[in-house]
Order: C-alpha cells, then sequence, then structure tokens
C-alpha cells in the first residue's frame, strides 16, 4: 500500500455507526490519496453506503471520523460538501422535472454561474449520454438514462472528489462498458471512490480495492498486492500437449516429484492438452523445477503459470466466515 | 438568499408540473363559485360586500393548504431525493425557506384566481375597499401560517397521509380553538382567542391591520418554520 508524502484526500479513522440495534460500521480507517480511484467492494449490507452517506455529510457518525481536505465532515460540512459530486444508491431524482431544468436546478445550488451552467449541461449531458433525452421528463426515462443523468448531475460542477454509489446498476452491458471508461476517464484528475459489489468493476476500473464485510475493511490494497497477500506459495499450473499420454501417468510422475505436494488433474476445454495444478511443499517458486521436469520427459510443454488467487477467489475467502 | 430563490422556483414550478395542482385550483375555485353565487345567491342579495367569501376561504384552507405542503419534504424523503438535496451545499433553513417560498407562491396563484369576485363588486357597486384589501392580506397571512404548519408535519414523515392529517389536525386546532374550547369553558375562551387564527383574521376582514395581528401570524410562521429546519437539522446530526 503506497502513501504519497502529501496529506490525503480523504481520511477516515475509527468510524462507527450504530442504527438501533445494529452496528452498521465498526471501526474503519483508511485514507486515499488525491487522484486516487478507490473501489469499495463487500457484499450487499456490508456498510459499503453507510460508510458513503457519513463522509458525503448526510447521517452523522456514531463516532469515528472522517476528513476531507483536511476539513472534518461534521465540522466543516458545507464547505466539504462543495468539494463532491454524489452519486447517491438508485439514482434517486425528481420525476417531474425535466431532465435540462434538473441540472440546471442542481448546478444553481452547487453555485454554478448561470452563464457557466449553459456551457457545463451540453458538456455533462455529452460525457455522459444524456444529450438525447435533456428535453424529457425525468420520469419517462429508463433506468440507464436516469442513472446516467444522475451521474451527469454530480459533475455539473467539476468536483475535485467523485461519490459514486453502485454507478453501474442498472445499465445494459454496453453502458457499463461506457461508465467504467467514463470512470477512468474522470479519475485522472479527480479522487473518485465508488462502491460496488461487482467483482469485474474494481478490477476494470480501480486503482486500490477496500474490501469491507460486515462493518469492517477485510483487505485493502492494489488487486496485484492483494492477490500476492493472500498466497505465499501458490500452486503452479503446467499445460502440455496431450499427444497419446495418458493423464493419470502424467500425474503419477509429478506425484512422484520429491518438491511437489498435492496433485490435481484439471479438466480442459481443449482437447489435446492435459493441466495439472501442482502444490509446492516448501516455501520455493517451483516454476522452474516444473519447466526442468517436463523437458527431462520429453513432455510437450503449453504452458506454466503460478496461480494467484484471483479477485473473486478474495473477495469470497475474505467474506465469508 | 440565491439557494432560497433556487428552490422556490423550483418548488412552485413543479406544483404546475402535474395535474394535481390544476385540479386542486379547479376546486378551490368551483366551491368558492357555488358559495358565492348560489348559496349566497349574490345577485339577488344585492350587498356588495365579500363578507361572506372572507368566512369560508379560510375554513377551506384549513383542509385545502396541507393537502398543497403535505408533498413538500416527506416526499423527497420517500424517494431518496432529499439525500442528494441534503448533500448540496445548502443549509437547512435555505431548504425550509425555500419550501415555503414556493408553496407560498402557489397559494399567491389562487388568490389571484379569485380576484374576479371584488372586481365585480367593484363593477356594480361600491364595496368597503379596506376591508376587501384588508381581507385579502388577511388570507395571505393565515393561509401562509397554515403552509407553514403543513410544511412542519411534512418533515416529520415520509408519507403524504400523515404530513396531511397531521397538517390538517394542528391547523384546524389553531383555527378553531377558540370555538372549540369557549364551548366547553367560558373563561378559557380569552385566553383561547389570543391562539386562535379566526379571531386574528376576523380583524382583518373589517379593514384593520393591527401590528398585533400581524405579528401573530408572522411569529407563528417563523416558528413553524424553525421547528421544520430543527427536524431536518436533527435527522441528518444524531
Amino acid at each position: 500500500m503506497t502513501h504519497s508524502a502529501a496529506a490525503p484526500m480523504i481520511e477516515v479513522a475509527d468510524l462507527r455507526k450504530r442504527y438501533g440495534e445494529i452496528d452498521a460500521l465498526k471501526g474503519i480507517s483508511f485514507s486515499i490519496n488525491k487522484g486516487e480511484i478507490v473501489g469499495f467492494l463487500g457484499p450487499n449490507g456490508a456498510g459499503k453506503s453507510t460508510c458513503l452517506k457519513i463522509m458525503t455529510c448526510f447521517i452523522p457518525p456514531t463516532s469515528g471520523s472522517v476528513r476531507i481536505g483536511g476539513l472534518d465532515v461534521q465540522e466543516h460540512s458545507r464547505a466539504v460538501r462543495k468539494r463532491f459530486g454524489y452519486l447517491p444508491e438508485n439514482a434517486p431524482l425528481y420525476s417531474d422535472m425535466v431532465a435540462y431544468d434538473y441540472l440546471k436546478f442542481v448546478g444553481a445550488l452547487r453555485g454554478v454561474a448561470s452563464r457557466k451552467l449553459a456551457q457545463r449541461i451540453p458538456a455533462v449531458a455529452e460525457q455522459c449520454g444524456v444529450t438525447d433525452v435533456l428535453g424529457q421528463v425525468v420520469g419517462t426515462l429508463s433506468k440507464g438514462y436516469r442513472q446516467r443523468l444522475c451521474l451527469a448531475q454530480a459533475l455539473i460542477h467539476d468536483p475535485e472528489i467523485l461519490v459514486l454509489d453502485e454507478p453501474t446498476v442498472g445499465l445494459d452491458p454496453n453502458q457499463v462498458v461506457e461508465i467504467r471508461s467514463l470512470i477512468k476517464d474522470l479519475g485522472k484528475e479527480r479522487t473518485v471512490i465508488l462502491s460496488t459489489h461487482i467483482l469485474p468493476e474494481v478490477l476494470v476500473t480501480c486503482d486500490r480495492i477496500v474490501i469491507i464485510h460486515r462493518g469492517k475493511i477485510v483487505a485493502n490494497g492494489t488487486p496485484r498486492e492483494l492477490q500476492e497477500a493472500q498466497a505465499s506459495n501458490p500452486p503452479v499450473v503446467l499445460r502440455i500437449g496431450a499427444d497419446g499420454l495418458a493423464s493419470e501417468a502424467v500425474a503419477a510422475v509429478l506425484t512422484q516429484q520429491p518438491w511437489a505436494g498435492a496433485v490435481r488433474m484439471r479438466p480442459v476445454g481443449l482437447a489435446g492438452e492435459l493441466e495439472f495444478e501442482i502444490a509446492g511443499r516448501g516455501a520455493d517458486d517451483l516454476r522452474e523445477r516444473v519447466v526442468a521436469l517436463t523437458t527431462a520427459q520429453k513432455w510437450r510443454l503449453l504452458e506454466v503459470r503460478r496461480e494467484l488467487l484471483d479477485l473473486e477467489g478474495i473477495f469470497r475467502k475474505s467474506t465469508q466466515e | 438568499m440565491g439557494n432560497i430563490w433556487v428552490m422556490g422556483k423550483k418548488e412552485f414550478a413543479s406544483y404546475f408540473a402535474s395535474p394535481i395542482a390544476y385540479v386542486a385550483i379547479a376546486v378551490f375555485l368551483v366551491v368558492v363559485g357555488l358559495k358565492f353565487f348560489v348559496v349566497d345567491t349574490f345577485f339577488k342579495t344585492g350587498e356588495a360586500s365579500l363578507r361572506s367569501f372572507f368566512e369560508l376561504v379560510p375554513a377551506f384552507f384549513v383542509f385545502y393548504l396541507p393537502a398543497i405542503a403535505m408533498r413538500l419534504v416527506s416526499e423527497e424523503k420517500r424517494l431518496g431525493t432529499f439525500e442528494l438535496l441534503a448533500t448540496l451545499p445548502v443549509s437547512d433553513a435555505e431548504i425550509v425557506l425555500g419550501k415555503f417560498a414556493g408553496a407560498v407562491g402557489f397559494l399567491k396563484v389562487t388568490l389571484l384566481l379569485t380576484l374576479v369576485y371584488p372586481l365585480l363588486l367593484g363593477l356594480l357597486g361600491e364595496p368597503d375597499w379596506g376591508a376587501i384589501i384588508g381581507g385579502y392580506v388577511g388570507l395571505l397571512l393565515v393561509g401562509s401560517a397554515f403552509l407553514a404548519i403543513g410544511l412542519m408535519a411534512s418533515t416529520w414523515t415520509r408519507s403524504q397521509i400523515v404530513a396531511y392529517i397531521v397538517g390538517a389536525v394542528l391547523s384546524s386546532l389553531f383555527f378553531f380553538i377558540d370555538r372549540i374550547l369557549g364551548a366547553f369553558w367560558e373563561g378559557a375562551k380569552k385566553v383561547a382567542e389570543y391562539f386562535s387564527f379566526s379571531s386574528h383574521f376576523s380583524n382583518f376582514t373589517r379593514g384593520v391591520i393591527d401590528t398585533r395581528d400581524l405579528v401573530f401570524f408572522l411569529s407563528m410562521i417563523a416558528l413553524c418554520l424553525v421547528v421544520a429546519t430543527f427536524s431536518l437539522n436533527r435527522r441528518r446530526w444524531n
């Protein structure tokens, strides 16, 4: 986890939130640097939205603090609220308003001068792909358009921080791809924090991942760091050409090696190829030994790789008790 | 100040974005028209006065204006739009004042449409203009007070129906309090009159614009708006 010397943009310290009898957040601490895109990942009800609602000054924490740009969200709520754009969960919009008027309304309350708004509205509408529906009443828009209109609203004042609660819910696959690349684009000059329970989303868009489960952070790092932290001695996967070999025979040869642990045959979709997963005994990297053995046995080598636990594996491992 | 204007404009426009506002205004005008022409048989009585108009309208407002105010905050809470509104750099007082201003704008439109009656009187006879102007000032004040009560009730719940019922009950309590208490205990009547909207309002219809009545309505409105602001705030910071 790399941290630059500069003060972090967002600092969350021992954040706790109780709703009646339920502890939604049980002491969460992390920080986000300027320009980072951070993904909040967790199953439904993990506390992601609660955390974002506190960061955006919608609800107060039970204890702990959030500082944005060095300002405490409770003491300097209004100054903090000026600095971010927020897309709440489910994109709540006034259904009786015309889309253009809605953007104008939010822009005006965001303090954008009306002359500048006349330029900003077409610009953010273009960015978010809602240009065609600006003249329509919000209530008549599809879920995808509503979601993107709400994102346009979050961008209207060109904020330095973007807080997006489940930004791709309700979009079709093409729109999902568009919005993800838009978020990545926006993240070039902005700090972005987004929540999702969709794994590929964080992989594609985020620099860093914070996994939350039952109100606690269970993992925090880049996708690479998380993968490496999970497995100090990951199994090696070997793929060879079948060439008339019996897979049991190959497995037997592998098992006999002193350095090999458990050997497992893995089903391969392609005919004429065999795949094995070899667990290590010590802490050594087995790849060289496997390659040497393959050469000695004159097997036709197709692939050798270390099997790092993928993000889905990490997610499942860290969110199961 | 700018934010209140933006909020108020949006609330005012949203009344006319749905057919409900037109229906509400139509119902109001029909009821007032029936009373004026049919019940009071205006053309036969030959009296150039709006006395009966000023008796009917505030009583009608007791049930009509809470319906105009009920959605102001409760609907935002139910639809979740309040989350976005509350995280904009706008203070709770600005939200409350803006919404109140939008609703008062609607009330003004309603009152404006009834100006045909005094105009008719002016054409046909010599009405007491002082009483009419006073009456309209009174209607605006008593109506604004009902809207402030309705707005306050609307901050307490996500349900528009509950907001309406609470608003209408509080409004009728404040409007009829002297008559309700007076029916049970003659001694309480004097005290009740001080709090009664109707007794303060009746001075206006005599063409008397008394500072005490002005202060009474303005402080009622201010009190309700302060409570409304406080209850928005409380929900966010506890």
